[in-house]
């Protein structure tokens, strides 16, 4: 189970790794073309953008209709958002990163004075007689 | 900003804070230590030797005490300005583990180049994060798939 998953998500990675198809998951995302339709949108042959599809179709991004002639091709979302999903963990990650280091700042001393921190008036020494009052 | 085509992932984040201060916090391990980490994990253990050639190791800690090691490499370092370094999946040692053994997904960037780069501008410092697949996942890199799945975003939320 967790095996086929990890296999789908490697041949997701690969079918995306050609920007033609990437191009080709893009003008799907518009909505179901047919490989007329695409190939006019490419400077390449219909032999070619078949191939790409084939991998598409392979990977699980798309799906074929069956009609002979017009076999539209339709975007697949479910192995695309197990994709974004992974990456998404990395921005996560950094998102969450990013919080506790914007609060970490604060608490951070800055031991290193810059030439403008000067005025700010803090006591030097503790001021006994108001410690002894209080 | 071609490059930018080619990065898998950009996060950035500003804050009302000196770059010198923001330097130091990614630099230094007790500072790094103190902020670093995905959701519910802590930084319980960081090296960093920072010079080109130098090395990084870091470990995360998930509340229930499952420990994770990273290691890698400085590749550049420009003082305030840049820092690029590679990240792997290490054991406690700094030994790279194949990622699938450590349960990634089979296909996952077994070495990832992470480029950090500063921006001091009207009182706030801007960090951004980039991350490029390097090593046997090389062709992450020229993946650029970061625009197409932004238009795909909005098709799958209604999928």
């Amino acid at each position: 189970m967790l095996k086929t998953h990890q296999d789908s998500l490697s041949l997701t990675f690969g079918a995306l790794s050609d920007p033609t198809r990437r191009k080709i998951l893009s003008i799907l995302a518009n909505g179901e073309r047919s490989v007329i339709q695409l190939v006019k949108r490419f400077d390449l042959t219909q032999p070619a953008i078949s191939k790409h599809l084939r991998v598409l179709e392979r990977a699980g991004l798309i799906i074929r209709g069956r009609e002979a002639q017009w076999r539209p091709a339709k975007l697949q979302g479910a192995p695309l958002k197990e994709a974004t999903d992974w990456m998404e963990q990395y921005r996560q990650t950094w998102e969450v990163s990013f919080d506790r280091l914007g609060a970490y700042l604060q608490t951070m001393e800055t031991e290193q004075p810059e030439k403008r921190r000067r005025k700010v008036g803090k006591p030097k020494r503790p001021n006994s007689k108001s410690r002894s009052r209080s | 900003m071609e490059q930018l085509k080619e990065k898998q992932l950009v996060v950035s984040r500003s804050y009302d804070a000196p770059l010198e201060k923001l330097w130091k916090a990614w630099t230094e391990p007790e500072h790094f230590m103190r902020w670093y980490g995905p959701k519910g994990f802590t930084t319980p253990s960081c090296e960093i030797d920072l010079k080109v050639g130098g090395r990084h190791l870091w470990s995360m800690k998930s509340a229930d005490g499952r420990q994770m090691y990273y290691t890698g490499v400085y590749k550049e370092i420009v003082p305030m300005q840049r820092i690029v370094y590679t990240d792997s999946m290490s054991d406690a040692e700094g030994n790279v583990m194949s990622p699938e053994k450590m349960g990634m997904p089979a296909g996952s960037p077994s070495s990832m180049d992470v480029t950090v780069t500063f921006a001091h501008e009207g009182g706030k410092t801007t960090v951004t994060v980039s991350h490029i697949g390097g090593g046997e996942g090389a062709d992450y890199a020229a993946m650029g798939w970061e625009q197409a799945f932004d238009k795909l975003a909005g098709v799958l939320a209604k999928a």
